[in-house]
Order: structure tokens, then C-alpha cells, then sequence
């Protein structure tokens, strides 16, 4: 009798676990379906089915022209466009994450007058609509010389200066780490300093990950405001502003497979270190909303 | 006491960042010129030639910004903006409002009035002001066709059943207000707005909401309501096409997606209730306009290159590179000008077409919205007094621009 | 209401005291002062050199001299014109051989560099109130006999009590020049005219108190009040469905990925985590192109005979709203199947054991145990979330522009345009500044409300220094 139950639940399980398989593998192509779509666009022949929208996934003939055009052609800036937006990534992701650890750190390890008021003030200002002050935000960087020429440290400039606000996870992640480690150090005479780099830092490897993946990825979907400081001048563009032109402004005829190679491009760097760091990220995220 | 501290050496930083502007003047002898990306080459060749001969101390900076992107992007930041820039006419009341364009001196509007065609001469003034120089005459659009599905491209019905019966695509911007007046102004309605000298509407005609706008919109719904419609007025986007209403600036897409099927000609007819009608067009132009000066030396260069880059030679250069119909009337006498199979279906259309006059952004939005009720079918069962209130509160939102 | 009231009046003769304290300070400072201390009113910084404080003399004497610069070369000027927004005018000069623009006062950067004029001006009030107090703190250590903190403890405390100032300085900057600095000046554009006819630098604007605010409210044709509220409604519904529809995908996707026997565990989470690594523009544009009437699914719908004629997805409002929370299910899912795994392996086993014997089946316990820790847990997250949602720029400007408009909308707004995209078109593409400036604040309010209520319920916040 007993037996019998065990056998029929394990059948159950097992069928259970088929319909979970299957699930599973639709789901997977969906989610799987624009990227790899994307990509055989990005291979189809320029010179023999034209650059151009068309309504066939698999392409008749595959070639690298769309890459060599936007590698190596006079007319295409694209090495320009992703070196701008590596260059903000790069400094973004440096720069954010230290002040975001800063701030969290302070939060989380300090308590000090205004410390909620700080808090509650940064949560109402994050909710401001953004770009309803981006005209403001222009000028005063125009005034800066941080507009159209000087477009990249002026992004930077801005995504940085008020990165402090996301100090949410991170903080919630802090939190988590015993505040006995921080007496004992105390007890034996280090700074509040000294602390903070040589013991909290070693043991939040996950967090500040997390933190310089997340800062790494935002400057590639940066097409608002990136439109708007770089101001026509093309060389200030990020990928995001140069390539949303291609599919949007009707002089750019015949651009949607170059549209498509490039967004690949844009992929890879993102996808490769997110595959690599994948472990750090669930760590950080996690641990860090256990706290919130 | 921290949190103190804290704002203290922050409003101290504070106060030391907002010492920084130390504005970088813009450099006063690169003079800026925005025009279409693929009139960059073209105009780096042409505007470095004209200021080394003529002045040796200005260098240029020609910029990738299409004629649409242009209009806004001067408005938000004026300084910033190009000196020289393109833009389609119906930019043109807005950008003289926001203090975007400047004035031509007598001698340059003399100089434009005499060289180029008088649609083209009209659309640069504002009452008795000129603010641009046009560069083309062929800001309007006609029917691109594949010759191999389309057997009759005179009417609209044939061309749908064709569409239809080879499962492809007849592409129209019903939902565009630059294409939406075709029937309407070809059932006869009128719709012109006026403005004065400071860029402001002073006033607008109208007729929608009459027997002639019910026909009109009918034209429009029963395009729409076909199997065969889709909405869209770029070709390389359209991935079933076998007919598009389009312009002369896509003619190369044009012929890259029909091969040897590639046509063109005037806008087809539509019937509606028996009676049948030519669909009109809008005749538009492109110009080159100069940014308010304050510099005497530069302002004379703006000119002087704005001058050149619209006169026949450059433009008889864009019409071969792009194929973009000149506005001067010595480049249209030009024999390749004349030979060209797209400028000829534009000029076919010429007889049946509105000089486009200036248009406020509200007509634009109003006439979308109007068009995009339409193509999702909201009217289909209207009666004709239902349509009528339907354009009776459309021509009011419009006269609301003006009076608003 | 009567104890907020008194609250309220507590607090503000709280406010006076302290105003008074602090002059009553300032004075005795002055008065019991040595010649150091009262001329270091006027040079500050002074009485700091002498007594060989040399980083605070140094930074005091620095502020002075800079703000005084900094008034006389720049700031004077504009808050001079800031009650009037400049009143010279642009015109043209035509007396030469070719019109010249003489440009007169910048309505626009009057307002900016008038604010920020103001702000320098309290914060140099306060940097001077501060000179003073350090005044007082000399005075009392010399009497007490005891030694003046050096240089050299002041930067030792800015490592050690001090560090959080230190950690916070940069941020606060930041958050205060890039982020208060341009609120508060969007908000004083709500009370101007600053619109497409009224555009500097060639136009003035002016000041019109709350006429922005009546024209919203008004439903007339002029009014924008109707569309408000429509937009409003599908923000709501909109925000709603993308948090808490993604939430509960995501938490279903790594139950079933979690759940034992399952195998290739990695390969699932990898191959839905690979859509976060795109970036969104491209996938977005890509879907948008995907659903068009004929795009991809449409022609491949026709083409197996499963349609006679394409579906127009994005041409309803109703099946575009559906399109797009499907869409942002394909991208939020994964983020939430990410971070609800974490979770789920951090749910106590013990937990599941006992109900286990207490008889309880998988619905049962997903709904007793599961669930509410979940919530716990990812509260604050939801809540941000949610907000980030109401304010969602990205995923339907790039998908479809808040298409499609209508006639029954006015303002250009569309069937699926959040409030902060209608924003971005009425700014961007209309340069109707005023206007979106008073949407803004009404944006800003509900969704501050909206959260500062539900912040103060939840139990992980409230609990703050319990979870330590």
C-alpha cells in the first residue's frame, strides 16, 4: 500500500517534471528567438538582398558585408560610436561603483543626524521624472563646456554625479555583514578608514560585481539624454543615439541589417562579461535584497 | 553635527563647481553646417572649395543631421545649433518664432527670387520677409510600383485588388498628415495657415468639415479598411511592397527593391459614391537657412556659402549624387533633370498639387491622430453626419492652433 | 488633524528657538571675542590662521574670496534680474550690409544661474555661520586651557569620526548641483510662460503664477485634464501589471527551474539571462519590427495559413497595452527568475519540513511560507520597481512611441504614452516647457505618495535595525 503511493506520487512527479521540461524549452525559444534572429539579419548579404526590412528569419545568402561596412567603410563612424560608449561605460562603471560604495557604506555603518532625512530626500527625489530637467542639466553642462564636443566626460560627469542615489542594494548587502567585525577591529585601534578598506571591502566581492555590471551596462541603452548632449555632432554619439537614428530617421535607407551587426557588437562585450560574472551578480542581488 | 559637516564641504564643492563656467567659446571661425547624412561628402567638397577661394579664414564642420532632427535641435539650443542648416519648409514658421532663422538681406531675397521657381520662392517667405534659401523643388510625394503586380496604377481600387489578389502591400501614411491630404484635397477642402513675419500663425483656412472633407475621409477609410493596405511611407522598412506612396528621396531604395519592376507615376485616383477623384499632393521644398549672427565677417561667409551651396552648380551635384530635384530654375532646365523617371512622375503630379505653405506642429499632431482613428477602423461604420462631427472637431482642434 | 496642527506649530517655534539660539550665539561670539575672532566676521577664516589652523583658514579665507569673485563677475547680475526673468529684448540690427542679431536678456538662464546664484548665496551664509562657530569653539578651548585640534587632526577625523562625511561629500555634491539644482528649476518653470512662443534666447518669458495649473485642470478645449487622467489610468495599469506580473512569472520560472530532478539547471537560467545582456534598444526596436503589420510574425502567420489577413497588433490601443506588458514580461522575467533563486535557496528547509507534517500540500505551503517571505523580502525592491515602472522611459518609447494617437486625446498623446513619455514629447517635440513642467509635478506626486505610503508600511523597512 505504501509502496504503491510512493510509485503513483513518483509518476505524478515525473509527469509534472516532463510538463516543466516542455515549459521550459518553449520558453527557451522564445526568449532565445529575437537574439538569434538579430544575428542571422546581421549575416544577410548586403550586396545580393539589400539592407533593407525583410520578412524572412533565416537569409538567403550570408556574408560579413554589414560588418566590414561598419568596421572598415570611410562613411561609417561606428569604431568612433563604440569607442565612446566604451569609454563611458569604462568610467562609468569605475566611478559609480565607488560612490555608491561610499554612500551605502556611510549609510549602512554610520548613524548620524539628517541620516534619514538624507534617505527619505533621496528616495523622493529618485522618483522626480527624469528628463523633465534634461534641458537644465544641458545648460548647465554648456556652461561647463561639457556639450557636443566635450559630449563624453559630460555624460560621464552626469551619470556619476548623482550615482550615489542607488545605494540601495548595496546598502541592504552591507547591512548583512556583522557590525561585531567592525568592534573588534575598533577595539584593536583602527580607523574608521582602515575598517572599511582592508576588512568590510575583502568580504563584499559580490556587491561591488554587481554594482560595476549593472553601471557597465546602463551607458549602452543611454539614448535619451545621450541624444541630447551630443547635440549634432556626431562624433560625441554613443552606439544607442547613432543606431536608433538608422532605424528611426528616414535618410537611412537599406540600414536595418547594419542595424542589426551592430547591435550585435554592442551584445558581445555585455554578454561575455555577464556570462563570466553571472555567479557575482545572483550573489550581489540576492544579497542584497535580503536586506533591501 | 556629521550631517553638518557633510553639507557644509558639499555646499563649499557645490559653490566651487558652479564657478566652473569658464564657457568654452565656440570657436568663431568653424562655421557649422547641419545637412542629411548623405549630403555630408558632398558638402565637405563644395564648402571647403568655396571658402578657401573666397574666405581663407573660416574652416567648416559639416554634421550628419537630417532635415527633421535639424528644426528641433535648433530650437532647443540656438548657440549651439549649426549656422547653416537644411530643413523641409513646414519647419520653417516655427524655427522663425523660436529666433532660429535669420532674415535675408534684400540682396540675397532678390537673388533667390530670381533664380529659382516661384513655388519654391514662395515657401521661403513669411509676408514680405525672405528667411531661406531653397535647395529643392521636389518635397512631394507620388506612387513607387512593382510593374510586374500592378497592371493598372491610374486608381486606387485596381491597385488594391492587384495587391490584394498577389497577397502584397499598397503603402500609404494615412496616419501622416503630410500624406493624409491627398483625397481630402483632392475632393476639394482646402487647409492653409498663414503667418506673419515674427513667425507667428496669424491665420487659418479650412474647409474639412464639409461634403467634400466626408468624401475625402471616406477615400481615406475605404483605402484603409483593405486587406492589402498597410501604413508606412519608408520603403525600406516595407517588406511586402508592391506599391508605396513615397518621394523622390527614396527613388535609390525604390529601384534597389524592384530591380527591373521598379515604376513610378502621379498619384492614382480613388471613387467614392461614383464619383471619382485625383489624389493631390503636397508640393514641398528643402532649404538651407543661417542662424541669427552676431559677428559682421561671419555673418557675411554664412551668407555668401549658404548663397552658393543653393545655387544651380550644387545642385545639379545633389541631383546626381541622390537624385534630389533642383529648386533653381537653371539646374531644372538641365537635360538629366529632365530625363529622370521620378522628378517626371513628380512633375505628371505637379498639376494636381498644393503648394505646401506652413504648417503649425498641432495640425501635424491632430492630423496623425485623425489618421491613425482611421487606419485602426474607428470610423468605418460611421454614417456621413457621424464623419461630418468627427471632421468638425478635427477643423476646430485646427483652428484652435492659431486662436490657442 | 488638530495634533497635526499642533505638531506643526511645535515644529516651527522649534525653528524660531533654534534662529534665535543661533543669533544669540553669534552675538555673545562677537561680544567675548578677542580681535582675532571679530575681524574674522568679516576676513573669515582669520582667527583659524592665527591660532595655526591652517587647512580651515586656508579653506574659510578661500570660500570668501571665491564667492566674492563669484558675485561680482557672474552671480549679482542674474539674481538681480531674477524677479522680472530679464526684460531687453532681442532685435535685429538691419543698419549694416547684413542683419545682425543683438541678442538682449536670456529669460532661461536668468532662472538657472538666478537659482544657483541663490544657492551659492545660502551656502556661503552657511560656510560663514560656520567660520563663527569655530570662533566660539577657539574661545572656549584657549579658556579651558586646552590644545587647538591641528591640521593634522582635522584630516585625521575626516578618516576616522568623521569618515561618513567624508564618504558623503562627493555624493552630496553631486546629487545637489545635478539632481535638487534642476528640480527646483523645473518647478519654477511651471509658473512661467515658457513655451514655443515664449523661447529664449530670442523671446522673454515671464512669470504667470498658477495659470499653467488652472489651464490642466480646466476640461475646455483648451484643457488637458481629460487626457491627463487617461494617461494617468494606464500609467497605473501599466506599472501594476509590469511589477507584479513579471514578479510572479519570475518567481514560477525558478520554482520550475529550482524544483528537484530538474536537470541542466544552468542552461535554463543562462539561456534567459542572455536577453539582459542585450541591450534594450537593440531587442526593443527589434520586437517593435517583429510585430509590425508586416513583420515577421504577421508574414510567417499568412504564410502557414494560420491568418487570412495580418493582425494589426500595434494598431489598436488595446492590443498595442497588451503587446507591450507581453514584451516587458520577456525582459523582466529573467531579472526576476534571477533574484527570486536566490531567495527561494535562502527559504529555511525546516520550514517546508514542518508543514510538511503538519499535512500541508505545495499550494498550501508556496502560499503560507513562499509567498509572504518573498514579500518580505523583496518588498522594498517592488516598491522601487513599481515606481521605476510609472516612470518606464525606455520600453515604450523604444517600442512605440506611445502610438497610437487619437482623436479623443488631446496634446499628442497616445493609447499607450505614459505620462513620462507624453512628457518627453510635449518637451522635446512641442517645447511646451510649461506645461510638462506642471504634468511633472503631478507625476512627481503620485508616485511620491504612492511610495512613501507604502514604504512606511513595509515591515522590512520598518524594522530597520532589527534585521542587524
Amino acid at each position: 500500500m505504501n509502496e504503491k503511493k510512493l510509485r503513483s506520487k513518483s509518476g505524478h512527479d515525473r509527469m509534472l517534471n516532463t510538463i516543466i521540461y516542455i515549459v521550459l524549452i518553449l520558453m527557451s525559444i522564445i526568449w532565445l528567438f529575437p537574439f538569434v534572429g538579430l544575428v542571422l539579419q546581421s549575416f544577410r548579404s548586403y550586396a545580393t538582398e539589400y539592407g533593407g526590412m525583410v520578412a524572412y528569419f533565416v537569409p538567403k545568402e550570408f556574408s560579413l558585408d554589414n560588418y566590414t561596412w561598419l568596421l572598415t567603410d570611410s562613411g561609417s563612424s561606428f569604431p568612433r560610436w563604440y569607442l565612446n560608449t566604451l569609454t563611458i561605460a569604462i568610467f562609468v562603471a569605475i566611478i559609480n561603483t565607488i560612490m555608491i560604495v561610499a554612500v551605502a557604506y556611510a549609510l549602512s555603518r554610520s548613524r548620524f543626524a539628517g541620516r534619514t532625512f538624507m534617505m527619505q530626500l533621496w528616495l523622493i527625489l529618485g522618483m522626480f521624472p527624469g528628463f523633465l530637467t534634461m534641458i537644465c542639466l544641458y545648460f548647465l553642462l554648456k556652461q561647463m563646456g561639457l556639450t557636443q564636443a566635450g559630449a563624453i566626460p559630460g555624460l560621464i560627469l552626469v551619470t556619476c554625479a548623482s550615482s550615489g542615489m542607488g545605494y540601495y542594494v548595496c546598502k541592504g548587502y552591507f547591512d548583512t555583514i556583522p557590525k561585531a567585525l567592525d568592534e573588534a577591529a575598533r577595539i584593536d585601534g583602527a580607523s574608521n578608514a582602515r575598517i572599511m578598506l582592508t576588512i568590510i571591502m575583502p568580504l563584499t566581492k559580490p556587491i561591488i560585481i554587481y554594482t560595476a555590471l549593472t553601471a557597465f551596462m546602463a551607458p549602452w541603452c543611454d539614448y535619451v539624454f545621450a541624444s541630447y548632449v551630443a547635440f549634432g555632432y556626431s562624433d560625441s554619439y554613443n552606439v544607442a543615439v547613432a543606431l536608433t537614428r538608422w532605424v528611426w530617421t528616414n535618410d537611412y535607407q537599406g540600414y536595418y541589417t547594419r542595424f542589426c551587426a551592430g547591435g550585435v557588437l554592442v551584445a558581445i562585450p555585455v554578454t561575455i562579461l555577464f556570462m563570466c560574472l553571472q555567479k557575482y551578480y545572483v550573489e550581489g542581488v540576492t544579497g542584497g535584497a535580503v536586506k533591501g | 553635527m556629521k550631517m553638518k559637516k557633510v553639507l557644509a564641504v558639499a555646499l563649499a564643492a557645490g559653490m566651487v563647481m558652479s564657478m566652473a563656467p569658464v564657457a568654452s567659446a565656440a570657436d568663431d571661425n568653424v562655421i557649422t553646417i547641419w545637412v542629411a547624412d548623405n549630403m555630408v561628402d558632398l558638402t565637405i567638397e563644395y564648402a571647403t572649395a568655396y571658402l578657401e577661394e573666397n574666405y581663407p579664414d573660416y574652416t567648416i564642420d559639416v554634421q550628419a543631421v537630417g532635415e527633421g532632427d535639424a528644426a528641433s535641435n535648433m530650437i532647443t539650443d540656438v548657440e549651439g545649433g549649426a549656422d547653416i542648416y537644411a530643413f523641409a519648409q513646414d519647419q520653417k514658421a516655427r524655427l522663425v518664432s523660436a529666433g532660429a532663422l535669420s532674415e535675408l538681406s534684400d540682396y540675397y531675397a532678390e537673388w533667390v527670387a530670381e533664380n529659382n521657381d516661384a513655388g519654391s520662392v514662395a515657401a521661403v517667405q513669411n509676408g514680405e520677409s525672405t528667411y531661406a534659401f531653397p535647395i529643392t523643388s521636389d518635397n512631394g510625394y507620388f506612387l513607387y510600383y512593382d510593374s510586374s503586380v500592378i497592371s493598372d496604377p491610374t486608381s486606387v481600387e485596381a491597385i488594391l485588388a492587384d495587391c490584394e489578389a498577389a497577397g502584397k502591400g499598397f503603402y500609404f501614411s494615412v496616419d501622416n498628415g503630410w500624406y493624409n491630404v491627398a483625397t481630402f484635397f483632392g475632393a476639394g477642402c482646402t487647409l492653409t495657415y498663414s503667418a506673419d513675419e515674427s513667425g507667428t500663425y496669424t491665420e487659418c483656412t479650412i474647409d474639412y468639415a464639409s461634403d467634400a472633407g466626408v468624401v475625402g475621409m471616406k477615400g481615406l477609410i475605404q483605402i484603409a479598411s483593405s486587406s492589402a493596405f498597410y501604413a508606412g511611407n519608408s520603403i525600406g522598412d516595407a517588406t511586402n511592397v508592391a506599391a508605396i506612396v513615397d518621394g523622390t528621396w527614396d527613388s535609390s531604395a525604390a529601384q534597389e527593391v524592384f530591380g527591373d519592376n521598379y515604376a513610378c507615376t502621379k498619384l492614382p485616383t480613388f471613387t467614392v459614391d461614383d464619383t471619382t477623384y485625383q489624389m493631390y499632393n503636397f508640393g514641398g521644398y528643402k532649404m538651407l537657412g543661417v542662424k541669427p549672427q552676431t559677428d559682421e565677417n561671419k555673418a557675411l561667409a554664412c551668407f555668401d556659402l549658404a548663397q552658393y551651396l543653393s545655387d544651380a552648380e550644387v545642385q545639379l551635384a545633389r541631383f546626381e549624387a541622390e537624385g534630389w530635384g533642383p529648386s533653381s530654375l537653371t539646374a531644372q532646365a538641365d537635360e538629366a533633370v529632365q530625363e529622370n523617371a521620378a522628378l517626371s512622375a513628380l512633375a505628371e503630379q505637379s498639376e494636381f498639387a498644393i503648394p505646401q505653405g506652413d504648417y503649425p506642429d498641432d495640425y501635424w499632431t491632430v492630423s496623425e491622430a485623425l489618421g491613425k482613428d482611421i487606419v485602426a477602423g474607428t470610423y468605418n461604420d460611421y454614417t456621413d453626419e457621424q464623419l461630418l462631427e468627427v471632421l468638425t472637431d478635427f477643423q476646430n482642434q485646427c483652428l484652435a492652433a492659431v486662436t490657442g | 488633524m488638530s495634533q497635526q496642527k499642533q505638531s506643526l506649530s511645535v515644529r516651527m517655534s522649534k525653528g524660531f528657538t533654534r534662529i534665535g539660539r543661533n543669533i544669540a550665539e553669534i552675538g555673545t561670539t562677537f561680544k567675548e571675542g578677542d580681535w582675532t575672532a571679530k575681524l574674522s566676521f568679516v576676513i573669515m577664516g582669520f582667527g583659524q590662521l592665527v591660532h595655526k589652523q591652517f587647512l580651515r583658514g586656508i579653506i574659510f579665507l578661500g570660500t570668501e574670496l571665491l564667492f566674492i569673485y563669484y558675485m561680482v563677475t557672474f552671480g549679482a547680475e542674474y539674481v538681480s534680474k531674477l524677479p522680472t526673468l530679464g526684460t531687453v529684448e532681442t532685435y535685429v540690427d538691419k543698419s549694416g550690409k547684413i542683419p545682425l542679431t543683438v541678442y538682449g536678456d536670456n529669460s532661461f538662464l536668468i532662472l538657472l544661474y538666478g537659482i544657483l546664484t541663490i544657492f551659492v548665496i545660502v551656502a556661503f551664509i552657511f560656510m560663514w555661520r560656520m567660520n563663527v562657530g569655530q570662533q566660539r569653539q577657539i574661545q572656549k578651548l584657549k579658556e579651558c586651557g586646552k590644545n587647538l585640534p591641528t591640521t593634522r587632526d582635522d584630516l585625521k577625523s575626516l578618516l576616522n569620526e568623521h569618515f561618513a562625511a567624508t564618504l558623503l561629500a562627493v555624493p552630496n555634491v553631486g546629487v545637489f548641483v545635478f539632481i535638487i539644482l534642476p528640480i527646483i528649476f523645473m518647478v519654477c518653470i511651471a509658473f512661467t510662460n515658457y513655451d514655443a512662443n515664449h523661447q529664449p534666447p530670442t523671446n522673454l518669458f515671464w512669470w504667470v503664477g498658477l495659470e499653467n495649473f488652472k489651464n490642466l485642470f480646466s476640461t475646455g478645449s483648451s484643457g488637458y485634464g481629460g487626457t491627463f487622467l487617461q494617461v494617468l489610468a494606464w500609467t497605473l495599469v501599466w506599472a501594476f501589471f509590469a511589477t507584479f506580473l513579471n514578479f510572479f512569472l519570475g518567481l514560477g520560472v525558478a520554482i520550475m527551474i529550482n524544483k528537484k530532478g530538474i536537470k541542466f539547471k544552468k542552461l535554463w537560467r543562462t539561456i534567459l539571462v542572455m536577453t539582459i545582456a542585450v541591450p534594450q534598444f537593440v531587442s526593443l526596436l527589434y520586437m517593435y519590427k517583429m510585430f509590425a503589420n508586416d513583420g515577421l510574425v504577421n508574414t510567417y502567420l499568412l504564410k502557414w495559413g494560420l491568418i487570412q489577413t495580418y493582425i494589426p497588433f500595434w494598431t489598436y490601443a488595446t492590443s498595442s497595452r497588451i503587446l507591450i506588458i507581453l514584451i516587458n514580461v520577456w525582459i523582466g522575467v529573467p531579472y526576476m527568475m534571477l533574484m527570486t533563486t536566490g531567495i527561494l535557496m535562502n527559504i529555511p528547509e525546516d520550514l517546508y519540513e514542518s508543514a510538511r507534517i503538519d499535512g500541508a500540500n505545495a499550494w498550501q505551503m508556496f502560499r503560507k511560507i513562499t509567498l509572504p517571505y518573498m514579500f518580505f523580502v523583496l518588498g522594498p525592491y517592488l516598491l522601487t520597481s513599481f515606481t521605476g515602472n510609472l516612470n518606464n522611459f525606455n520600453v515604450i518609447y523604444l517600442l512605440t512611441q506611445g502610438q497610437p494617437t487619437t482623436m479623443s486625446m488631446s496634446g499628442g498623446a497616445g493609447g499607450t504614452d505614459l505620462l513620462i513619455t507624453w512628457l518627453y514629447k510635449l518637451t522635446v517635440n512641442d517645447t511646451n516647457y510649461r506645461l510638462a513642467a506642471v504634468i511633472g509635478i503631478m507625476v512627481f506626486a503620485v508616485t511620491a505618495i504612492i511610495s512613501l505610503v507604502v514604504y512606511r508600511i513595509l515591515p522590512s523597512v520598518r524594522d530597520e535595525e532589527g534585521f542587524q
